[in-house]
Formats: C-alpha cells, sequence, structure tokens
C-alpha cells in the first residue's frame, strides 16, 4: 500500500473528510483469529460454539506528512456498540513490526516484538501497546498515538495517527523506506475481546513516499 | 505456582443467623467506592433458593473431569443493581404512613431476595442461610481463563487476587467462576472480588466477615495448621466440606452442614426422618455430606447426654480467638496507616 506525502496528516483528521475519499483504499482480507491460538483452554472452549471474527474485510487508506503517518481504517459494523455500562467496546487495532519478522497471528515473538496501536469505542485515547506473543502484550512505548472515530452508514471509520519515529521498544517508519501494517477488529456487540476479534491474516506492505 | 500455605475458611451453617453483619462488615471495608454500589463480596443467601447472582449454580464454569467449562457472564442485574432509599422522608420528616423503601425504580433482585422461601411442605418446611465469599480455590477458573495473567494466587497464603494494573476487564474470569464471585466495575473497567481481608491478615487481624460475626460462625487460619480449628474440622472429623465439590476448582472455604429438626408425621408427632433431605444437601456438598452430618449428630446427642466432645466443643468456639487461628490481633492495635505499616516493617 503506497503512503503518499501530504503537506500536513492534520488536513486528514477527520474519519469523513473528502480527502480520504480521493484517495486509492487498499481492501485487508480479514478472518477470525484462530481458535487455536486463544491463550487458554477457558477462552477456546467457551468460543468453540460461538461465531466470532465474521468481519470479511477491512479497508485502508495512509498518508504521511514527513513527520506522523496517518492511517484510515473502515469497515462494516451494522450494531456500533461503545461498551458503556456492561458492554463491550467495539474495537481496532493497527500492528507495525517492531524488529525482524514477527508472525502477525502470534502477535511477534520475545526476538521479533511488534507494536500496535488501538481503539477502543469506549475510551477518548488511543493506547500504544507492545506484544512479544500472544497473551503478552503490555503497555507500549508513546508514539503520539491518536485515534479519531465516526460511525456512520453502517460503518466505522477511524483515523489514527502516530509519529513516523519511534522511540524506545517501538516501530519506526521512514520516508522513503518500507514497512508492513496488520488489522484487528473487535466486534463488541458480539462481546468480542481479547484474542476473539478479526484480524488481517498477514501484513500489508507499506510503502512510504519519500 | 503453587502457595506455599492456604488461608482457609470453615462456616458453621447451624450458627448462620442470616443477620448481615458480615455482609455489612465487608460493604464498609470494601465495596464502599464509586462502581462498587452494587458489589457484595460477602453475601448471605437463603437455602433453597436461586442466590446471588440470581440462578448462579445453573451459570456454568469451573472443570468437569479437569477441563474447563463454559460460563455465562453474569449482569449487574442478576447480582442485583444498588438500590437508593426514601431515608429522609420516611425517618426525619415526622410522616408516620411513609415506610422506608427503595426508590430507585423496581428492583426485581438482590441479595438475599429469595429470603425465607424456603423448601419443603409444611409443616415439614426447612430453610438455612449460606454465607459465601471468594473461594480462594486451589485451582481458580478464573486464574487459568484470565489472557493477560491477571490473577494470581499468594504465595505466601493461596490468597487469589486480581492485579488491576494488568486486568483490562475482559470478564472471562466472571464466566469461568463457577460460583459466580467476581463482579465488573463499570466505572474503573476492571473486574473485582473478594480479597479475603488480605492487608488484615497481614496484620495478624481476622477477616472483617470472620470477625464481626455475632453468631461465631466462621473459623478462619492456615490450612495445614494441625493446632488449629480449620485442620481439626476439615481433616480430622471430615465434617467441613466444600460448597459443590463438583466443580472441581477446590474451594478452602468450607462449610458444617445444617442440622434440623425432625420431619413431623400427618399427627404432627416427630419422626425419625430428616427435615432437610439429604439428596439436597448432597447437591450442595456432595456424597461426603452423609456423613458428616450423621457424626455431627451423633456428637452433639454425646454432648447433651453429658459426655465429653472436642468436636461440639470446637464448634460452640467458647473461647472466641480461639476461631482464628493466628489472626488473633485486635485491629484497633495495628497500624492505621499505609506509612505507618511501611515503617514497622522496616523497623
Amino acid at each position: 500500500m503506497r503512503v503518499q506525502n501530504v503537506k500536513s496528516i492534520a488536513d486528514y483528521a477527520e474519519p469523513q473528510s473528502a480527502r480520504w475519499g480521493a484517495l486509492e483504499a487498499t481492501d485487508v482480507e480479514m478472518v477470525p483469529a484462530p481458535l487455536g491460538l486463544q491463550p487458554n483452554e477457558y477462552v477456546q472452549v467457551s468460543w468453540e460454539d460461538r461465531p466470532y471474527g465474521l468481519l470479511e474485510q477491512a479497508s485502508l487508506r495512509a498518508v504521511h506528512d514527513g513527520a506522523k503517518i496517518a492511517v484510515q481504517l473502515s469497515w462494516a459494523d451494522a450494531q456500533p456498540s461503545t461498551g458503556a455500562g456492561e458492554g463491550f467496546p467495539d474495537g481496532a487495532a493497527l500492528a507495525f513490526p517492531v524488529r525482524g519478522e514477527p508472525e502477525l497471528m502470534l502477535m511477534g515473538s520475545p526476538e521479533a516484538p511488534m507494536q500496535f496501536v488501538q481503539w477502543q469505542a469506549s475510551k477518548k485515547e488511543a493506547r500504544s501497546v507492545l506484544a512479544k506473543g500472544i497473551g503478552s502484550s503490555l503497555p507500549g512505548a508513546p508514539v503520539g498515538e491518536t485515534a479519531n472515530a465516526s460511525w456512520s452508514g453502517g460503518r466505522w471509520t477511524v483515523v489514527f495517527t502516530r509519529s513516523l519515529a519511534g522511540s524506545g521498544e517501538s516501530a519506526s517508519l521512514v520516508p522513503g523506506g518500507t514497512s508492513q501494517i496488520g488489522v484487528a477488529v473487535w466486534n463488541g456487540s458480539n462481546e468480542e475481546r481479547a484474542g476473539i476479534k478479526a484480524v488481517s491474516p498477514d501484513w500489508t506492505a507499506l510503502s512510504l513516499d519519500p | 505456582m503453587t502457595s506455599k500455605r492456604q488461608v482457609a475458611m470453615v462456616i458453621d451453617l447451624n450458627k448462620c443467623i442470616g443477620c448481615q453483619t458480615c455482609t455489612i462488615a465487608c460493604k464498609t471495608q470494601w465495596t464502599n467506592r464509586e462502581g462498587m454500589e452494587g458489589m457484595w463480596w460477602n453475601t448471605v443467601s437463603t437455602a433453597p433458593g436461586e442466590g446471588t447472582p440470581k440462578g448462579w449454580e445453573k451459570m456454568g464454569g469451573g472443570f468437569r473431569k479437569g477441563k474447563a467449562q463454559p460460563g455465562k457472564l453474569p449482569k449487574q442485574g442478576e447480582f442485583g443493581t444498588a438500590w437508593n432509599f426514601n431515608t429522609d422522608a420516611a425517618l426525619f420528616q415526622g410522616d408516620t404512613h411513609n415506610t422506608l423503601g427503595p426508590i430507585t425504580g423496581d428492583p426485581d433482585w438482590g441479595t438475599n431476595w429469595d429470603e425465607d422461601v424456603g423448601g419443603g411442605e409444611y409443616p415439614n418446611s426447612f430453610q438455612f442461610y449460606i454465607p459465601r465469599i471468594c473461594n480462594h480455590c486451589t485451582k481458580p477458573a478464573c486464574m487459568e481463563a484470565c489472557p493477560r495473567g491477571a490473577i494470581f494466587k499468594r504465595e505466601e497464603d493461596g490468597i487469589v487476587v486480581i492485579n488491576e494494573d494488568h486486568c483490562r476487564g475482559f470478564r472471562f474470569c466472571q464466566e469461568a467462576c463457577p460460583y459466580k464471585e467476581i463482579y465488573y466495575n463499570t466505572v474503573t473497567g476492571v473486574s473485582q472480588k473478594c480479597i479475603m481481608c488480605a492487608p488484615r491478615l497481614e496484620e495478624g487481624v481476622p477477616t472483617a466477615c470472620s470477625r464481626q460475626c455475632p453468631g461465631r460462625v466462621r473459623f478462619l487460619g492456615f490450612l495445614d495448621d494441625e493446632d488449629g480449628p480449620i485442620h481439626k474440622l476439615v481433616y480430622k472429623y471430615k465434617v467441613a466440606l466444600a460448597l459443590h465439590p463438583e466443580y472441581e476448582t477446590e474451594p478452602n472455604v468450607f462449610y458444617i452442614p445444617p442440622l434440623a429438626p425432625p420431619s413431623f408425621d400427618e399427627e404432627g408427632n416427630p419422626i425419625d426422618e430428616d427435615r432437610i433431605p439429604l439428596d439436597y444437601l448432597e447437591s450442595l456438598f456432595g456424597k461426603e455430606v452423609g456423613p458428616a452430618v450423621e457424626l455431627l449428630k451423633a456428637e452433639k446427642a454425646k454432648k447433651k447426654a453429658g459426655g465429653e466432645s472436642d468436636l461440639m466443643d470446637t464448634l460452640i468456639a467458647r473461647n472466641w480467638m480461639d476461631m482464628f487461628g493466628p489472626f488473633t490481633t485486635n485491629p484497633k492495635d495495628v497500624a492505621r496507616t499505609l506509612e505507618q505499616r511501611v515503617q514497622n516493617r522496616q523497623g
């Protein structure tokens, strides 16, 4: 996926901005995160007869301005869930490799960690998370992460932003360079949380304009 | 990790009068903060009954033949949401016709909602109370279900606690706990439960529910303390039994099963038949409850006839402080602030 260099990503802050519409979208195939990769027996037995991660496709667009990257992620969700009260929130995350070649499905490993920026409909702030394998995720190094979400016409559209440069153990993106991006989506109204989610089975290549 | 020692509790159902002092002792100590309004880490419900949360015994979880079982996520309404009362209007405005009652909506469940419904047919009706807290299980289903590893069993005393800094509010623990003893705090977004008054125990003070109990119902101590009452009741006399051992989590809260007056025949004469059906007690405490009830009856009769019974003497608990193993410190004698406690530890 090409990441166009634009004057300022501030112009792309709004999820429904017409500027996004002018960019070509990359469709990403989504599948349920495999039951066998869930971190414990309880989660496996309680979901073995329950459908989850049914989202089949998500749509990505991205721009950078030399300092920050903005990624617009959009997916179909007929019933938005903000996670108010006892509900579970809708959510989404964008993953980037920190180093090595992390397996997206395995959420990386100690040798090849991945970092993601996570959004939840129940929270105002986005979170940076570091993962070195399934069930290992911990607060990640701050990368100026933000998320701005909008639900309209049966779709969530979320604009994630973060700095291109990483600090500490985080993924760095370089203008003119390449990286990879992975997607996860949680459907709150189906009580999806933790490893119960839809994921892109493999990385999508990112190519940043100089 | 296996704990080196295990704190355990024995609750004598023959002495519980359902006064809820334990419930309030716990409430004021631990669950009087925001988001905890509907939480009762200690409940006393009437048996037979649906309990708290409503119908918890049919919500699944735990293990069967070692395999984790799916469980239902209990909702706040099934525990019973917090009620506000017309305290001012009923008690302070001089209107004797205005009686005390909840003013928040139309509540349809709460802890001990089915008080005094009971079982059996008059004149052979029966009921008893079951106080419940987290069982601090040897094999905690909640701990195994947490994908975050946020629940752990303390090495020094086997108390099961949730690390709220790691908890993300996924609530698999609530589903997996077959006793449904975990609550979700919608304000803080984390799961919370009985902590066996760990900070009190660390200072040698008994749990609030044990110490405040006017009926001397609750014994407390380490399971392996052969001089303490817990070991005696659980292992020596085998009269203290886990609730629903078939859930396979190996609880560390045990119950002395309830005895009841004999049944009456149609003419109203007492007959040699248990008022509380054995199969009902077995449905709660397993097959071991039969021999436990027989031993309790025999020892009671012995004592009544003027004989000696170490078991009855233990259960009577003439010396209050004998009930709490090593936890006999008066709360007024311990450091009141965290700073003081840290200072004391550093000498």
